[in-house]
């Protein structure tokens, strides 16, 4: 087999695994915050796209510059869910947590087949590829590629510096030593579900101009980001990045050496791999 | 008499009516009932392993589809009767089962619930994709039939053995140290119950069920595809079903089948491109606003007591 053939998988499945890494990245860190699995993240990620699908076809805007309104509007809709939701049942067991965002996710899809119909839609952005030696580096997907790593390190900067990004660490370790401290656990935890949504958001906004995708898309999304951070480690913000890079690679040379509806099921078979032999994931501890 | 002997009388004369029902009403009425009687087995099986050991399953449509192919194959390939069929279809759910069980329930937390989420697209990618065997997107037809009567009969049947059976584990040990691990594995475990063990029987049961009744569905259909056996609402429906009535009793499954069965009946009809958001909205509310479902809700106003396990 050509070795640039296997190089250009590899690279085409990076750059795409960045753009998991930010969804992947906000369903860590309401899991890290709530222990409750967002259900609906894909869906939150297929309403980026739409956000993006929208304002292309109706106003011929840029989509790199929808995300500066596919990210809000995210990031409102997150805060409402976390408020009106999510806010309810965090100190419920995993069961309510998880039917209840499995019913919003539901509700999401059939909003979008019901607005935006069941046809599979694109955004047609920057065709063409700019050589590097003997692979192929497309240019829609590294300029989704550099804007993935930006928003990372932005959100890797606020976590780190920002009082907020401090609060929220706190809270992930340990919910009442952070309110003995003071911090406002409740409104830590709508910072977060709002952050993480409105990554889900931006991750949407890109991978739609590199893939074409429906409303009913999210749960295969949502599968992609538990086994990213499955792999990775529960929890770990870096191991989202790593677990996205495995996934994003596996699904692209899948797609290439099976077939695109086999990449799902190599997806599924890693997570029980990993569930089998390496429960903690890369970077994270057995439990 | 006492509230016992009413039970008991309630109950024959349900079940004298719906012995009789399918020689008096017409078809379409006992091709309700049969759905119906399918949609109480489906949910009462979520409800042995999700409802009892507290471990949700999203993909429990994986085990109908498991049915519903193996029966429609052994028919069409081996000219099997359906009921040996099923039966074979059922069997094979289970095998399956209990290996996946192993892996998926050893860890705490929702690693199973997205995990079965997983597994049901997953069989439906490769039913679409092994196309000699299962003919793809294209779907099987099996031969045609005429008794409606025959497959009301089956699904009655299935139903009467799943209801029986839920009870049975309800009230017996087994049943005792699968609700104790759900409120409280660590404690389980250290009380010396081997909770694995039993998180995988209770799965390995429930999937028996959605399996047998995949190949009557089959049968009575005489065509499947992928989507078909796979779709995600079948599991939702499970879900809905088992949560609207209450989760972990014996009647909660039933009373939500038959209700929503009813209430899909009448409205959803008329709308069947919200039919999901009805489902998707009817879950969120039923878990803000009454999560343990009616029967929680009856034994609140005194009309169920307290104590009622079933």
């Amino acid at each position: 087999m050509d070795l640039s053939i296997l190089a250009q998988l590899v690279l085409s499945g990076i750059l795409l695994g960045a753009i998991y890494a930010l969804a992947a990245a906000g369903l860590n860190l309401i899991f890290g915050v709530m222990r409750v699995v967002n259900v609906a993240h894909g869906d939150l990620m297929m309403l980026g796209a739409y956000t993006t699908i929208f304002l292309y076809e109706r106003f011929d805007l840029n989509p790199l510059l929808s995300l500066f309104i596919s990210i809000p509007l995210l990031f409102a809709f997150g805060w409402l869910i976390q408020r009106a939701l999510v806010n309810r049942v965090v100190n419920q067991p995993h069961l309510m947590s998880l039917i209840l965002m499995w019913g919003m996710s539901l509700v999401i899809i059939n909003a979008g087949l019901y607005f935006f119909t069941a046809n599979t839609r694109a955004v047609p952005y920057l065709t063409g590829a700019i050589p590097l030696g003997d692979v192929a580096l497309s240019r829609a997907r590294g300029v989704a590629f550099v804007a993935a790593a930006l928003i990372s390190l932005a959100v890797w900067l606020f976590l780190q510096r920002s009082k907020w990004g401090k609060a929220i660490r706190a809270v992930a370790q340990s919910a009442e030593m952070a309110r003995v401290c003071g911090i406002n656990v409740e409104r830590v935890r709508v910072v977060t579900f709002a952050l993480a949504s409105a990554l889900a958001g931006a991750a949407g906004t890109l991978l739609i101009t590199i893939l074409a995708i429906n409303p009913s898309v999210g749960p295969t999304f949502l599968l992609k980001g538990f086994a990213i951070i499955v792999v990775g480690g529960l929890g770990s913000f870096s191991g989202a990045f790593i677990g996205a890079l495995v996934i994003g690679v596996l699904e692209s040379l899948a797609a290439f050496f099976l077939d695109t509806q086999l990449a799902e099921v190599v997806i599924f078979f890693t997570l029980i791999l990993f569930l089998l032999v390496r429960p903690g994931g890369i970077m994270g501890v057995e439990e | 008499m006492n509230r016992a002997q009413w039970g008991w009388i309630a109950l024959a004369v349900i079940v004298a009516a719906l012995v009789i029902a399918p020689f008096v009403l017409p078809a379409y009425r006992t091709t309700f009932l049969l759905f119906m009687f399918m949609y109480v087995t489906l949910a009462s099986s979520w409800n042995i392993v999700s409802g009892y050991t507290g471990y949700v399953s999203f993909g429990h449509a994986s085990f109908f589809g498991i049915g519903a192919y193996t029966a429609a194959l052994l028919i069409l390939r081996a000219g099997a009767h359906w009921l040996p069929a099923s039966l074979a279809g059922a069997a094979l759910a289970v095998v399956f089962a209990l290996p996946l069980g192993f892996i998926l329930l050893r860890l705490r937390g929702p690693y199973f619930a997205i995990s079965m989420l997983g597994l049901s697209a997953a069989l439906e990618m490769i039913a679409l994709s092994w196309t000699p065997l299962t003919r793809g997107g294209a779907g099987l037809n099996l031969p045609p039939h005429q008794s409606a009567i025959e497959m009301y009969f089956a699904m009655g049947l299935a139903m009467t053995a799943v209801i029986i059976l839920s009870r049975k584990i309800i009230t017996s040990k087994f049943g005792l140290r699968l609700v104790a691990l759900r409120e409280d594995e660590i404690a389980a475990e250290s009380l010396g119950i081997n909770t694995t063990a039993h998180k995988v029987a209770a799965f390995a049961i429930s999937a028996f069920f959605p399996a047998l009744v995949g190949g009557f569905y089959a049968w009575y259909l005489s065509y499947i595809d992928p989507n078909s056996v796979f779709r995600p609402i079948l599991s939702v429906g499970m879900v809905i079903m088992t949560m609207f009535g209450g989760i972990g009793t014996v009647l909660g499954p039933i009373i939500g089948a038959v209700f929503l069965n009813v209430i899909s009946e009448i409205f959803w009809v008329q709308l069947p491109e919200l039919h999901q958001a009805a489902f998707g909205g009817l879950i969120v509310l039923v878990i803000l606003v009454m999560p343990g479902g009616v029967i929680r809700l009856l034994k609140d106003r005194g009309i169920l007591p307290a104590n009622w396990r079933t």
